[in-house]
């Protein structure tokens, strides 16, 4: 059956399935750029001392993480309208994800600041460094390094989260896939070029994480 | 205005339940399914046999690089083709199980590696056979280490379980999706949805930071 | 020689006695034993299946395949699918009959068999009231949006009728198009006139413009699998029966040519 697979029709809508491609790469892109802004925004607002301004970033990052994607897709999708608020599918899309993606990412930020050692900062106040020259000099630059796999790794979370959008009608990989289901009622031909698909982004990912680690770990520190 | 649509809302609280009920079970019987089988795969993946090792790295290479909606739809249409026919329920447990051992399965496998050689060490000094080293000594100390991400893998199934959705299980997000075609304020209905997953998840969350805090382990 | 000689001809016997006896029981009785007849439907698509306010699923295929399972004896069991997911239900076996209102194309006649028809539709263009479009000439201009459902006659349709503008697939059901032209998503939808009517009673009075020109000429029927010749020949005749009797007359006329079903669920 699967030597039977009907590889004439998954080449018959390559350009479908290319297009499918270069629209998840590009979803995933402008959202994990968005996602970046808001992590970053979001992160920085949970560490200062100020209560009022701490607030609002926890309530967001706690109800982005205890909520699932797809509802909140489906409740941008079905409630922005209800505001007067009348955006193309693609848009909402990369909204929503970058929204989603935001918090996660402003978790794994912090845990990045909060790993470096306190014996450093405190080298910092004793040579007589204000807080944002501690921010600047010592602190971000060794939170960025060792955030940079687990952020790859949320991008590959972005990616596959990426897929949820087709159920609102964005033509992107998952999308492309089902056009051969559909049309040639091949659910089996539309499924493996789908798969193939993604498994060809998640390795492209991985290995540029990998190429990092080898180049920037630092022995004993990771 | 809006205690009319939240009347209409609330006139449909059976299909609610009916949704809320699906997502717990459907993720609880997943969970449990998961945890068996990703042991099972975390002591493949951290023991001696190579080759079975890598072959079974591949196949959790698969499921963590393919979206879990597409693995939803191999399960649902491409399984019967092996003749391997599943309902729509069948086919979300089966999926969401896989996916849970896959990564649980990883877990396990970090967790049995990181504890101390000197344990296992001891163990064998102790004349204890590969068996006893394992259930007395080494899975205990595995199991303290990664149990702060096993709640926080049950938080990430409940979620995933909203995407058995698309194939037509009526479960929370289902539920909500099918009353906003007749009751069009997406606002309302999915902030109930969202209120009910909150429910749900956020103690759970609560208590993953604990367990975490108290085990004193990194935040995975 | 001998010996051998009837062993040959024993074995020539028996083997055209197994010929001889029915070979695989058909889908019909397959039904008969297991005592359920499964019927793949649409999740959300008013009037023909939907889910009513109590959870229960309704509609006039709801009606007519509980008609079809008691005139067989057996019980019914719904398997509910978005609107591109019926067929591939039916095809890999999950269901033994597909009941909403589906359009008997050639093309998807090359993998299952249709009913004769029950009803004939036509697909209507329809916007949102009060908007710039005041006609189907003008849903043609470039740069209009046209909801259509994935997988549905429509989805073919629209690039024919509507070739400048751009075309946006919905997945699940009519509703959802309806709630596209509704919030701006799109301006113009495209489906079955006897689905867009029906759906469009669930919003405020006046919400859209139903174009009422028939942009095409489309039977409706029910499908089941190739293998299952019997059920067809059986179904064709339940729809022959009830056409004769006045039930199936009885069945549209509450459901599809009226909102009298409205009141009730």
């Amino acid at each position: 059956m699967l030597g039977g697979l009907n590889t004439r029709v998954m080449m018959e809508y390559l350009p479908e399935i290319w297009q499918g491609f270069l629209a998840t790469l590009f979803l995933s892109t402008a959202s994990f750029v968005g996602a970046m802004a808001l992590g970053v925004l979001a992160c920085a607002l949970t560490i200062q001392p100020l209560r009022w301004l701490r607030a609002p970033a926890v309530v967001y990052v706690d109800v982005i993480r205890a909520t699932p994607l797809l509802a909140q897709l489906y409740f941008l999708y079905f409630g922005l309208p209800r505001l007067g608020v009348v955006l193309p599918e693609m848009l909402i899309g990369i909204i929503v994800l970058s929204l989603n993606s935001g918090a996660y990412m402003a978790e794994i930020i912090r845990s990045g600041i909060l790993s470096i050692p306190r014996g450093q900062v405190e080298a910092g106040m004793s040579t007589g460094l204000g807080y944002m020259q501690r921010m600047r000099l010592i602190v971000l630059p060794q939170a960025l390094r060792t955030t940079v796999s687990p952020l790859i790794g949320q991008a590959i979370v972005l990616v596959k989260d990426s897929s949820l959008l087709s159920l609102i009608s964005v033509v992107e990989l998952t999308r492309a896939g089902q056009r051969i289901a559909i049309d040639r009622f091949m659910p089996v031909e539309g499924l493996v070029a789908t798969a193939l698909g993604y498994l060809v982004l998640y390795y492209l990912l991985k290995s540029a994480a990998g190429a990092w680690q080898a180049r920037n770990s630092i022995p004993g520190r990771g | 205005m809006i205690w009319f649509y939240l009347e209409r809302i609330f006139g449909y609280w059976p299909v609610l339940l009916k949704g809320m009920g699906m997502t717990i079970g459907l993720s609880l019987l997943s969970l449990v399914i998961g945890v068996v089988i990703g042991f099972g795969f975390g002591i493949i993946r951290a023991g001696g046999n190579r080759w079975l090792s890598r072959v079974l790295g591949l196949y959790i290479d698969f499921f963590r690089a393919t979206p879990f909606l597409v693995q939803v739809f191999i399960a649902y249409f491409i399984l019967p083709v092996l003749g391997i026919e599943l309902s729509a329920f069948a086919a979300g447990v089966v999926a969401l199980s896989n996916m849970a051992a896959c990564f649980i399965g990883e877990i396990v496998a970090a967790g049995l590696k990181a504890v101390p050689t000197g344990q296992r060490e001891a163990a064998i000094a102790s004349g204890m056979t590969r068996a006893q080293q394992m259930h007395l000594v080494v899975m205990p100390q595995a199991v303290r280490i990664i149990t702060p991400s096993l709640v926080g893998q049950f938080v990430l199934l409940i979620k995933d379980s909203s995407v058995v959705s698309a194939i037509g299980l009526l479960d929370l997000t289902r539920s909500g999706w099918l009353i906003v075609q007749s009751v069009p304020n997406g606002l309302l209905v999915f902030g109930i949805v969202g209120i009910g997953y909150f429910l749900i998840c956020y103690p759970l969350i609560h208590l993953s930071r604990r367990l975490e805090r108290r085990s004193q382990t990194a935040f995975l | 020689m001998t010996n051998l000689n009837t062993l040959a001809s024993a074995a020539i016997i028996a083997s055209l006695a197994a010929v001889a006896t029915p070979a695989v029981a058909g889908t019909l009785d397959d039904i008969l034993a297991r005592g359920e007849l499964r019927v793949a439907v649409q999740t959300q698509g008013p009037p023909f299946s939907f889910m009513d306010k109590s959870g229960q699923r309704s509609g006039s295929a709801i009606e007519l395949t509980t008609l079809m399972a008691e005139e067989m004896g057996v019980k019914v069991v719904y398997l509910d699918f978005d609107w591109d997911g019926l067929l591939p239900a039916l095809m890999s076996g999950k269901a033994d009959m597909l009941a909403a209102d589906m359009t008997p194309t050639l093309a998807r006649a090359t993998k299952v068999a249709f009913t004769k028809p029950f009803m004939y539709v036509g697909a209507v263009a329809f916007v949102k009231q009060g908007g710039d479009i005041a006609s189907v000439e003008d849903c043609k201009k470039p740069g209009t949006t046209v909801a259509v459902l994935l997988g549905s006659t429509g989805e073919k349709l629209a690039p024919v009728v509507f070739p400048e503008a751009e075309i946006k697939s919905y997945k699940g059901g009519g509703t959802l198009l309806l709630d596209a032209v509704a919030s701006g998503q799109a301006n113009c939808g495209l489906n079955d006139s006897s689905a867009v009517k029906a759906q469009a009673a669930a919003y405020p009075e006046g919400t859209f413009t139903i174009f009422e020109e028939m942009l095409s000429k489309e039977p409706l029927a029910y499908a089941v699998r190739y293998d299952s010749m019997d059920l067809l020949a059986w179904s064709n005749l339940f729809i022959d029966t009830v056409s004769l009797d006045g039930r199936l007359d009885t069945n549209l006329d509450y459901w599809v040519n009226s909102d009298s079903w409205k009141a009730d669920h």
